[in-house]
């Protein structure tokens, strides 16, 4: 490990910062090895913020690479994080798509790699705004995925998925989103913690020692990603990233927990957070940066008279279906918000599928309102939020399916079609 | 809870005028003087210099503030720009009983409204020219806005704005940041 100059050693800070820069900051403060960069929208000021850090020798001993691709970003962070780094990345929307093949092979290499994703519309029409789509359509890669809602989060969650992800018993790469523009541009106030601290946390990794199963060295060639014969090992090693995803769960629950002992913060079981669930007669499940701004709207709901409540889920990938079946317990109806698309599928959001699909065999769970919006950016208002709750109370109260509904799901917010 | 505890104010600017640095900068010259939480929220899209732009500030001073969305019934309205207030998207956002802050070397007929308001104009175009405090496209109207808006308010003063403005561009622009933003602090009146 290279040691940082004593006047760039950071000390516990609370700035105003977009998103973006707080993703930045975790990256510093995780002392990432390799970073890999190419810019896109909205993500581009994450890579700039660190190309800045790299250049005025904040953070020394980090190798910051330019290359021509997204495809190219993560095959030179695969190459760096097989040879046993902390390595980081950024991207969004398109970007991501364009990594989409070596996202499997990260996976299928068990690499703890951490990546930021300002999230955007897929094209076309072409998109630059909030649409989680990009990254729940990478489902199936084997990545861990984490949302954030504030801009504290963003740095929180980056420094507790390192934890989870290096984990030997683990050893997963992991998406840590946010909504572009929402998050990744709006300003506000985030504790940069003590290095010191968050090296407490999330200890620096020696030099010249690798992962457990990967160890790059000369001196003991091997060899990487052949090919296997199908009588080979092949499905049993698919069987051994499900079960890491499924053992993950508990790993993340343990860095939650750790990180607030330590830093104070807490953010539900690290899985899920619920919010005034306890007493509520109605429900909302959701995801990203809506998801604050949806405390908001229970307040003021329950001001009105009515007993809603919601439940914040973190991860979808492991997906927490244990915590998810014990919410579906304790009200009768759940809405389900997406920011996202999954075409051709029961409801049409990603989301409330996988929701649906967990609480099947079970009994005495919570109907489900699929409900999407925000589409491209499209914005949400506290206001619109507020409704939505208002359509759940009446649905439980009256039973009737709202109007709106096309298939089953209510796409909130239509524009009219002349 | 109420909406009341949260102040919200709506820039209205033109790509290169810095109306996005200055809702930036507000949140955090209100987060220094003691607000429990700021958000500036920019309304991106494709903007070029010269092209209308928006942003958002929302300040609490005992609450955190929980929304993304935009502002639609803003306290206070900095117009960067005379010629924006002809603009019929940027005559809609003002409402019945906001306070007007327009970058005017005159004051002018706020009649054609047809609202209740209360106007404060500013010269900063002229104090940024003569002070030469300028950009490759303008004068970097931002600083004077804030000092203007500092003095109205009350939300900060001169010395919290020394304090950001060293903290956000060193302590070698600092001078001249302070000399515009004291000439607006003393110069703005009402309309």
């Amino acid at each position: 490990m290279v040691e940082t100059p004593k006047d760039f050693i950071q000390k516990e800070e609370n700035v105003i910062i977009k998103g973006n820069v707080a993703a930045a900051y975790a990256a510093k403060s995780a002392r990432v090895q390799v970073i890999s960069a190419y810019p896109i929208t909205p993500q581009t000021t994450v890579v700039e913020k660190l190309s800045e850090f790299a250049d005025n020798g904040e953070m020394p001993g980090t190798q910051y690479i330019k290359v021509e691709s997204e495809h190219s970003v993560l095959a030179s962070i695969i190459g760096a994080s097989k040879a046993g780094t902390r390595t980081f990345t950024a991207t969004s929307g398109q970007g991501l798509f364009y990594m989409h093949e070596m996202l499997h092979w990260a996976a299928g290499a068990r690499l703890p790699i951490v990546m930021a994703i300002a999230s955007r519309g897929p094209a076309p029409p072409w998109n630059i705004w909030a649409d989680f789509t990009d990254v729940l359509s990478q489902r199936d890669t084997g990545w861990m995925s984490a949302f954030c809602s504030s801009h504290q989060e963003i740095y929180d969650e980056i420094l507790m998925s390192y934890k989870v992800c290096e984990d030997h018993n683990i050893l997963l790469p992991k998406f840590v989103a946010y909504g572009g523009f929402i998050l990744s541009h709006t300003s506000k106030p985030v504790i940069i913690e003590d290095q010191d601290k968050v090296d407490n946390f999330l200890p620096p990794l020696l030099d010249e020692e690798g992962w457990p199963h990967i160890w790059m060295d000369p001196k003991r060639p091997m060899m990487f990603g052949n090919l296997i014969m199908p009588s080979g090992f092949y499905q049993e090693f698919r069987l051994k990233i499900h079960d890491a995803h499924i053992r993950a769960k508990e790993k993340i629950i343990k860095a939650a927990q750790e990180f607030k002992q330590l830093f104070g913060r807490g953010y539900g079981n690290g899985l899920i957070q619920e919010y005034k669930m306890d007493d509520a007669e109605v429900g909302m499940i959701i995801y990203g940066d809506l998801a604050l701004q949806m405390e908001d709207a229970v307040d003021y709901v329950r001001e009105e008279g009515y007993k809603v409540g919601m439940v914040k889920l973190r991860h979808f990938r492991p997906f927490p279906t244990e915590d998810i079946i014990g919410v579906a317990k304790k009200v009768k109806l759940l809405g389900v918000v997406d920011r996202a698309t999954a075409f051709g599928s029961q409801t049409g959001g990603p989301v409330s599928c996988e929701v649906k699909a967990a609480l099947h065999g079970t009994k005495d769970t919570a109907n489900i309102l699929p409900i999407i919006n925000g589409l491209g950016g499209r914005e949400v208002t506290l206001e619109q939020q507020k409704n939505q709750l208002r359509k759940l109370v009446k649905f439980n109260e009256t039973g009737e399916v709202p109007k709106d509904t096309i298939h089953g799901t209510l796409w909130d917010c239509l524009l009219e079609v002349k | 809870m109420t909406d009341d505890n949260i102040i919200e104010i709506t820039f209205h600017g033109r790509g290169g005028q810095t109306a996005i640095t200055a809702s930036q900068l507000l949140a955090e010259l209100a987060y220094e003087k003691g607000f429990k939480d700021a958000i500036a929220i920019p309304i991106i899209g494709a903007e070029r210099r010269g092209a209308p732009i928006q942003a958002f500030t929302k300040l609490s001073k005992d609450r955190l503030i929980k929304t993304y969305d935009s502002v639609v019934n803003p306290h206070f309205i900095l117009i960067f720009d005379t010629s924006l207030l002809d603009i019929p998207r940027v005559q809609d956002t003002i409402k019945d009983g906001v306070t007007l802050v327009v970058n005017s070397k005159d004051p002018f007929d706020t009649s054609k409204f047809g609202k209740i308001i209360k106007l404060y104009i500013i010269d900063a175009t002229g104090i940024c020219i003569k002070r030469e405090f300028m950009h490759a496209s303008g004068p970097i109207l931002n600083i004077p806005m804030l000092g203007a808006f500092g003095k109205i308010t009350g939300y900060y003063d001169l010395e919290i704005m020394e304090k950001v403005i060293k903290k956000q561009f060193g302590a070698k622009r600092l001078e001249k940041n302070m000399m515009v933003a004291k000439d607006a602090y003393e110069s703005v009146k009402e309309g």
